[in-house]
């Protein structure tokens, strides 16, 4: 249900908030924590859908700022409060401001978060140059950003990386979780030889496949090559090489660089043994949400990786 | 909040292998990267069976769905149908798309079903064994699953002692090189002391002690882990977990519902081999040991075992221990038939429904604070807690007449259903007088982790094929249990058959008669 509230003041709609509660025999205190998210008119239904999916496991109060024209002379302040099933396992704030308010978004959002729980604030599309110090980032104990999705990713990343603050952190870097599951559960396995050199494919510029090669090279010391492909995918395969042969994990269904990509598999090759195909679906950005609210602690291995030797201004191909 | 997540890693998947290797690709710092268990086949005993359908194999499936099982995986069934792999695989199919918690994936079963074969067989037949074994070998080679194996006994304790010995006369119990066996049984350990240490002799002539794992499901639910995390992270609660503030303990495990079609094995065992032995007494040493030095599995187990070799039984076991049996009558709406009449029974069992049973634990922090026990069929509602009740205030600077409707402050760890934590204490009712009364404070899992929590079942089958066992009871554990039972058993031996109770309340008056001895009563759960 969506209730709108055109005109508002924030002491309306914290009012209805808990006027809501009481009708529904809630308590706010099952909320686990406050997301506060910063889009765009184009980008917010897509982004309340992620987070209302990630919700279900993290109940959560959401409160979406949406800025529309801050030329606007007349400062004002629309709002809409969605829940049952338009707000997920909680509830959702939509706050559309106009004119000088647009300015100071963070004392819109301040009366109605939840007390005593943890904020965190997510850019699902264009990041600010420096999350910790934009008014939104300065209230939430971590930022999550997905500079992949802005216009310019690889400019977005760069700005992201130089401003980094312990408790930010790109999806760009969530998507690859599974994938280096895998393959550290791979190197697990005897025997356990060194790897000598990787390589790394992926769509051309794409955030993920340049982490999975700083990652690489920052834990395993080796040289990682880059191989860019059109496939429309993000990261298609890792290849690791040690003195018994090659091991790969690929998304692609022929060979190298083919454009055919497997749907949500992948298949693997390792030395002396029959490839075999395993389940690797592509993460949905509600799935890498919930991997980032399940853990609010600052990701230091993340802070080590995109501070190494992260070079993609150069096409390492 | 899992608490028993070694910190980096499972021990046996990350970190330092044997020879000395640590996996580069696993850094200590990094939190997101799972464990998944490393290259093995799974062969499931009495696979067609309730527990194997309705909570292994959809557990299994859950396990590959979360990305938790290894790409070289092997799933063997030996069971007495003349199936095909085929015909198996569809009947797999049909039972964990029913029953599975997460979503059914067609790529997740594809992975899955290429490594599940049948093999038919008794356990009695020698050559049916020789077949699993080239069964074992074939998958190993197909499936590269580097020889490790682990072996699930879903089937009744009488037959575990003819599958060990067919296993290692079949030399499938024996590996090579590097390559692990396993062994997964279920619950009953034994029926008493001698019979347990027997199934143990039996079990450990064919696998290493550390290779076996009892399955208690109950350690794998979420809240009974949260039962450590809450004690042992928390500030608030351990100064208060001693003698000083607490006045006693209620463990509960009550059921609704009757033993169905299980009187062939419930006859003769009871409600306490069933529950109080396992269950209730793990939830026993988990609430009252002391802070482990770490969650390894040697680290809990021996403070589990502190506490339970500190166990007193009551000195007069006629005042404090009750049993019943549940007698015909109405639960709720339904019109049920009592033990004595049902299916398979023996009219004149004596085998009890209902036990309860005072506890005292001979230590600084527990000395004078009774643990009341109590398990049984057909009673009210199904419901398993444990209630922690403190002691009264000393001093009240109220009128009297202000707390006379105040009762004692308790924790109530509420294991199933509606997961959670109670906290109750006295508040002031609103008003121009001072008046207080009992009010609750309520964590709800449900509401603050919503839905994911993962299936007992899942935790403990990745927990074996990792090789972790903090979540297992050791044989050490097994045997204290049965040396605090063994004497009430025995006791009750002599006393003729057990009083009847109403079906659909909360047990036979001896029950309560046991806690009104004491000056107490038992809560409404």
């Amino acid at each position: 249900m969506i209730i709108t509230l055109n005109d508002a003041t924030t002491r309306a709609i914290a009012g209805k908030l808990s006027k809501m509660r009481e009708e529904r025999g809630e308590a706010a205190t099952d909320r686990v924590l406050t997301l506060l998210i910063s889009c765009s008119e184009d980008e917010l239904e897509a982004a309340l859908r992620a987070a209302n999916e990630a919700s279900r496991e993290h109940p959560c109060r959401v409160i979406a700022l949406v800025p529309r024209d801050p030329d606007d002379e007349r400062a004002g302040l629309d709002a809409q409060i969605r829940f049952g099933a338009d707000g997920g396992a909680g509830e959702v704030i939509v706050l559309r401001p106009s004119g000088e308010l647009t300015k100071h978004l963070d004392t819109l959002a301040i009366p109605l978060m939840v007390s005593d729980i943890p904020a965190v604030a997510w850019w699902p599309g264009t990041p600010p140059q420096d999350p910790s110090r934009d008014a939104i980032g300065a209230m939430a104990s971590s930022r999550i950003t997905d500079a992949g999705r802005s216009a310019e990713p690889l400019r977005a990343f760069d700005a992201l990386r130089r401003h980094a603050d312990a408790n930010d952190v790109d999806l760009a870097w969530t998507r690859l979780t599974l994938w280096r599951g895998e393959l550290a559960s791979i190197l697990d396995q005897p025997p356990h030889l060194p790897v000598l050199r990787c390589r790394v494919s992926g769509q051309k510029d794409d955030l993920s496949t340049l982490l999975m090669a700083a990652w690489l090279r920052y834990e395993l010391r080796a040289p990682v090559g880059i191989s860019w492909n059109d496939t429309g995918c993000r990261l298609t395969s890792v290849a690791l090489t040690r003195a018994d042969g090659d091991i790969l994990l690929t998304r692609e269904a022929g060979g190298t660089g083919s454009a055919a990509i497997l749907p949500d598999q992948a298949r693997l090759l390792l030395p002396g043994e029959k490839p075999q195909m395993m389940s690797l679906p592509c993460r949905s950005t509600a799935d890498c949400l919930m991997e980032e609210l399940a853990q609010l602690d600052p990701d230091n291995l993340y802070a080590s990786v995109i501070h190494s030797d992260f070079d993609f201004s150069e096409d390492r191909v | 909040m899992s608490t028993l997540e070694p910190e980096t890693g499972g021990p046996a998947s990350a970190g330092q292998a044997a020879d000395g290797w640590s996996n580069p690709l696993r850094d200590p710092r990094d939190l997101r990267i799972p464990r998944i268990a490393g290259p093995c086949t799974l062969v499931i005993f009495g696979v067609t069976g309730d527990l194997a359908r309705k909570k292994l194999l959809p557990a299994i499936y859950d396990l590959a769905n979360r990305g938790l099982l290894p790409t070289s995986f092997g799933l063997i069934g030996f069971g007495r149908r003349s199936w095909s792999d085929d015909q198996f695989r569809d009947w797999v199919k049909e039972h964990v798309r029913t029953r599975c918690r997460t979503v059914f994936r067609e790529s997740t079963w594809n992975q899955l079903t290429e490594g599940i074969r049948f093999a038919r067989g008794t356990f009695d037949d020698p050559a049916a064994f020789a077949h699993l074994g080239e069964i074992v070998l074939q998958v190993d080679a197909d499936r590269n699953t580097h020889g490790n194996h682990a072996f699930y006994m879903s089937v009744p304790p009488s037959a575990f002692p003819v599958v060990a010995r067919q296993l290692a006369a079949s030399g499938l119990s024996e590996s090579a090189g590097d390559a692990w066996r396993r062994v997964i049984i279920e619950k009953p350990f034994g029926h008493d002391l001698a019979s347990a240490r027997r199934l143990d002799e039996t079990i450990s002539s064919v696998f290493e002690s550390d290779s076996i794992f009892r399955i208690d499901h109950y350690l794998g639910k979420e809240t009974v882990q949260n039962l450590l995390a809450m004690r042992f992270a928390n500030m608030l609660f351990e100064p208060i977990w001693n003698a000083n503030y607490v006045d006693h303990v209620q463990i509960t495990m009550a059921e609704d519902i009757g033993i169905g079609s299980r009187a062939g094995y419930y006859d003769g065992i009871g409600a306490a081999r069933d529950v109080i032995q396992n269950h209730l007494l793990q939830l026993l040493a988990l609430t009252a040991m002391e802070e482990p030095v770490s969650f390894s599995s040697h680290d809990l187990a021996m403070e589990k075992a502190k506490v339970l070799s500190a166990v007193r039984l009551p000195e007069d076991l006629a005042v404090h221990t009750a049993r019943g049996q549940y007698a015909a009558g109405w639960q709720g709406e339904e019109k049920v038939c009592g033990y004595l009449q049902e299916q398979g029974v023996d009219p004149a069992s004596t085998t009890e429904t209902y036990a309860a049973v005072r506890l005292d634990i001979d230590t600084r922090r527990w000395a004078g604070v009774p643990f009341y026990l109590r398990t049984g069929k057909r009673l009210g509602k199904r419901v398993t807690e444990i209630a922690v009740v403190f002691r009264k205030a000393p001093h009240l600077p109220f009128e009297s007449t202000a707390t006379r409707e105040m009762g004692q402050n308790a924790i109530v760890f509420r294991i199933q259903p509606d997961e959670g934590i109670t906290l109750r204490f006295g508040s002031k009712v609103p008003g121009s007088r001072m008046e207080v009364r009992d009010v609750n404070m309520d964590f709800d899992y449900g509401r603050s982790f919503t839905g994911a929590s993962p299936e007992a079942y899942e935790r403990l089958i990745l927990d074996v094929l990792l090789g972790d066992a903090p979540l297992f009871p050791t044989t050490q554990e097994v045997d204290l249990s049965w040396r605090i039972l063994d004497p009430i058993e025995e006791f009750w031996g002599t006393q003729g058959a057990p009083e009847q109770y109403r079906s659909g309340a909360w047990g036979p008056a001896g029950a309560d008669a046991l806690m009104h001895a004491d000056g107490r009563a038992w809560r409404l759960p």
